[in-house]
């Protein structure tokens, strides 16, 4: 476990007191520990350890739409370059919830992670040659500007790939680069509407509302085009060729729903809120329990509904002629949910957990922040990176996901102070002299 | 419109044989994206009913659920018994020729077979396995049943969901986070299969649905860990970091409109929009901050205007001054919408045997030079388990025939 600096440290998450589940997971955690100590890093050669290492990113997003694609690759140890404007910075550094660093909120510093931090004005003309420089030396760009915006400062896609004719650019907008409404502003929380999330979220009838998390389609969007990215990475591989990846917000939340398209196009069904439950099962909701907290059950199939009606104490529920058969449960849908609704609203939830559990139902409670942190499952398996920065203290975030066995990825830094790399950048890998980087700083353009 | 023109030997995944025998969307999503770009998916099924995905959802007459057809489009499907030992031969078989395997048995279930990763692996070194389970490999609740519905409550989406003190409602869909675990999924095979291209090791992904779901929560943690706030239910409205960004009823009944300013460049052009610039003055809401200490005052100003307009009208202004808002569209609005249809978001696929055009969603993420493709929606259980026993694995007619008698297929 790492305790010291260089400015970042990351332990496990979790006290000590909470022993790994099982020896595998400890094997993780331990390669885990060790690829987020700097210091380790260093000695066991991380160039060639994680797949993405000798790639280069160059990350001119904003918010979270794109630039969390650029994440992901740093996770798996590419360089990312985030360019940002030299004053005001990406906006990212002031949404949400401030940290005592004055440039960072909690949202950056987690989400910024990994990242270098390198300022260039690209409203100047100079700004937009250093650019072209550092897209001549890198693998790949994402950017989120308005479609449009980047061919205004001279840096369309014949420009770039001028520069660099392997250059992989995703780029991610609230509706894509082409169609009627590419100029529109989006925003994931208008995607969700767009697309149809929010329609579908609430109780019938009633008001829609917020999907989970506003910024979803900011993160659906980020794997599609991290998917797109690598893909086109094996396509350059094998021919030399970069490409563009084109990703509207709306597109990328609009691909999450199942059946819906299918179900309207063939038999015109246009699927409402559906409050707490599903059309596809009963029962599959959200449940009350009697120290009013809530669970969250879902029997899929006929025969979870059999175990649970006998963790119920009411196997009789699962015959054939009554509930058995799921086509019956969604005819009675509300009169099975209210003999669920009784049995959960009769319990505790420990109580209800512990049933459900041994009757091998699936259950879940509906976790607040409060009961994650809380939670072993949460410890044992590293979701809850521990980093301590100096002048911040524990920043606690979301660990790395997805997690591979031979490659895992690493947190090695919070989200960087502003234009923390920019010196760096610029004179080792475009090799500028530090007189002319000085002349650029002068000038704002760094 | 089905397929695109594009020769399937140039497409970026061609040449990868992927194995999925997993079930239901999770991990067959990641399989299903690595089929749309040129990836041989043999989608592994028990004979007795196969995937139960077959039977989620909406009925085609040809008795396969849209959302099979929709999910399992590209793949092959070969029927395997894996329950007798001949069924494990022969995926083992299958497993020496193939370079990506997605599961999504409980864990232990494929050891209990002799499956476990140390067998797989030494068959064939290189091979990438995608391991989905609701609570990942590891942990004390590894070997509990997991449910999207279950991991949006574990990993605490669900709770966010809902009118505040109301009860938790379903976060849009009810499958987000097994899409969320493919694409996840996805990212990790690709990522392997890199590594396994410099180094020629494979390895396996572990992913979790809850992990998947928690991973797209912004400052949750944070802001738990370093201020203990903890996050309530939105309802319609987000205000913890942005104002006004909520959803707000039009004059028209039911109709509803997304507004979101996340900026206060944005507000100003909202409040240009509203004929009201004065409200972006700095002393009235003119910077966040301000607007965040005002919600209530901020959001009734905006609710009262969208009240007064029907949506239409609301939008073009909106999108007139640049303001960032968009409607709260039906599944019926999106059909009729230009941008899907310019977009080409839909694609409508004519399946002889179905005897009508399915409509469904088209391939995401875009790619300029390799554009992704649909070949043919889901295929019928065991469409392609001669074919490929025959031409992978050399196997005779007899053999075959034999198989199928002892139900081995």
């Amino acid at each position: 476990m790492a305790t010291v600096s260089p400015r970042h440290s990351a332990s496990p998450a979790g006290p000590a007191s909470v022993p790994p589940a099982d020896s595998q997971s400890a094997d993780q955690r331990a390669v885990r520990d060790n690829a987020a100590d700097p210091a380790e890093q260093e000695s066991v050669g991380e160039g060639e350890s994680l797949p993405m290492s000798g790639l280069r990113v160059i990350d001119v997003g904003t918010f979270l739409a794109g630039p969390y694609a650029a994440s992901i690759l740093g996770e798996f140890g590419a360089e990312i370059l985030k360019v940002e404007h030299p004053v005001a910075g990406d906006p990212m550094r002031r949404f949400g919830t401030a940290s005592k660093r004055h440039d960072a909120t909690l949202a950056w510093l987690s989400e910024g992670r990994n990242k270098k931090s390198v300022t260039l004005d690209l409203r100047q003309r100079e700004g937009v040659e250093l650019f072209l420089k550092l897209v001549a030396k890198s693998d790949v760009l994402i950017e989120n500007f308005r479609p449009g915006t980047m061919e205004e400062w001279g840096l369309g896609w014949e420009v770039l790939q001028k520069a660099n004719p392997g250059l992989v650019m995703l780029r991610v907008s609230g509706y894509g680069q082409t169609g009627p409404y590419r100029r529109r502003s989006g925003f994931a929380h208008i995607a969700h509407g767009f697309a149809g999330l929010s329609y579908l979220a609430g109780f019938p009838g009633e008001t829609p509302v917020v999907p989970g998390t506003a910024p979803l389609g900011d993160y659906l969007s980020s794997l599609y085009g991290a998917i797109g990215i690598l893909i086109a990475l094996r396509h350059r591989e094998a021919t030399g060729e970069g490409q563009i990846i084109d990703i509207g917000i709306y597109e990328a939340v609009f691909r999450q729903m199942d059946e819906i398209a299918a179900a309207y196009g063939l038999f015109g069904k246009v699927r409402e809120r559906e409050g707490a439950g599903s059309f596809v099962a009963v029962p599959h909701g959200h449940f009350r329990t009697v120290d009013d907290k809530w669970v969250a059950i879902a029997c899929t199939t006929d025969k979870m509904f059999e175990r649970f009606a006998a963790v119920m104490g009411q196997p009789a529920l699962a015959a054939a002629d009554r509930y058995g058969p799921q086509r019956q449960r969604l005819a009675a849908r509300d009169e099975v949910n209210r003999l669920v609704i009784a049995w959960v609203g009769s319990l505790t939830r420990e109580e209800v957990m512990r049933r459900c559990i041994d009757g091998e139902v699936p259950v879940g409670k509906v976790n607040s922040i409060a009961d994650i942190f809380k939670d072993a499952h949460f410890q044992a398996r590293g979701n809850l990176a521990r980093l301590k920065e100096e002048g911040l203290g524990e920043v606690v975030i979301p660990g790395v996901v997805p997690t591979l066995s031979a490659t895992p990825g690493r947190i090695a830094n919070l989200g960087p102070p502003l234009g923390n790399a920019t010196y760096e950048i610029l004179r080792e890998l475009l090799g500028l002299s530090a007189q002319e980087i000085k002349r650029l700083r002068q000038h704002k353009i760094i | 419109m089905s397929t695109s023109d594009s020769d399937e030997a140039c497409l970026p995944l061609a040449g990868i044989r992927v194995i999925d025998a997993a079930t239901v969307i999770a991990a067959p999503y990641s399989a299903s994206i690595l089929g749309e770009f040129g990836a041989d998916v043999l989608k592994v099924e028990n004979p007795k009913g196969g995937d139960p995905m077959r039977h989620f959802g909406t009925a085609t007459r040809r008795k396969d659920t849209l959302a099979w057809l929709s999910e399992a489009r590209n793949k092959r499907s070969v029927t395997l018994d894996l329950h007798l030992p001949e069924g494990v031969d022969l995926f083992k078989q299958l497993i020496a020729k193939a370079d990506v395997l997605c599961e999504n048995f409980r864990p232990g279930t494929l050891e209990k077979w002799g499956l476990g990763w140390d067998v797989l692996h030494e068959i064939n070194p290189g091979l990438i396995m995608l391991r989905v389970t609701g609570y990942g490999q590891s942990g004390p609740y590894r070997d509990r049943p997991g449910f999207a519905r279950v991991a949006h409550a574990v990993g605490g989406i669900a709770f966010l969901s809902g009118m505040p003190r109301g009860t938790p409602v379903t976060p849009g869909s009810t499958t987000l986070g097994d899409y969320l675990t493919g694409l996840y999924g996805c990212i990790g095979i690709l990522m392997a299969l890199r590594h396994r291209q410099r180094t020629g090791q494979g390895q396996y992904i572990d992913a979790a649905l809850y992990e998947s779901v928690f991973r797209c929560t912004d400052e949750l943690a944070p802001a738990y860990g370093m201020f203990g706030q903890v996050r309530e239910r939105h309802g319609p409205t987000h205000n913890d970091f942005a104002c006004p960004h909520g959803h707000f009823p039009t004059k028209d009944d039911g109709k509803w409109v997304a507004i979101s300013c996340v900026t206060d460049k944005l507000f100003e052009r909202l409040a240009i929009a509203m004929g009201r610039p004065e409200l972006a003055a700095p002393h009235v809401y003119g910077d966040q901050k301000t607007r965040l200490e005002n919600r209530h005052d901020v959001n009734e100003i905006v609710r009262d205007w969208c009240g007064s307009l029907h949506r239409e009208e609301l939008l073009n202004r909106c999108f007139a001054a640049g303001a960032p808002a968009g409607p709260l569209n039906s599944i019926a609005d999106i059909f009729g919408d230009r941008q899907f249809h310019s977009r080409r978001n839909l694609l409508a696929i004519d399946e002889p045997d179905i005897g009508e055009t399915v409509i469904v969603p088209s391939v995401l993420p875009r790619l300029s030079k390799t554009p992704g493709r649909i070949k043919h929606l889901g295929p019928r259980l065991g469409e392609h388990t001669e074919e490929v026993l025959g031409d992978l694995l050399g196997l005779g007619a007899d053999e075959i025939a034999a198989l199928r008698a002892k139900r081995v297929i």
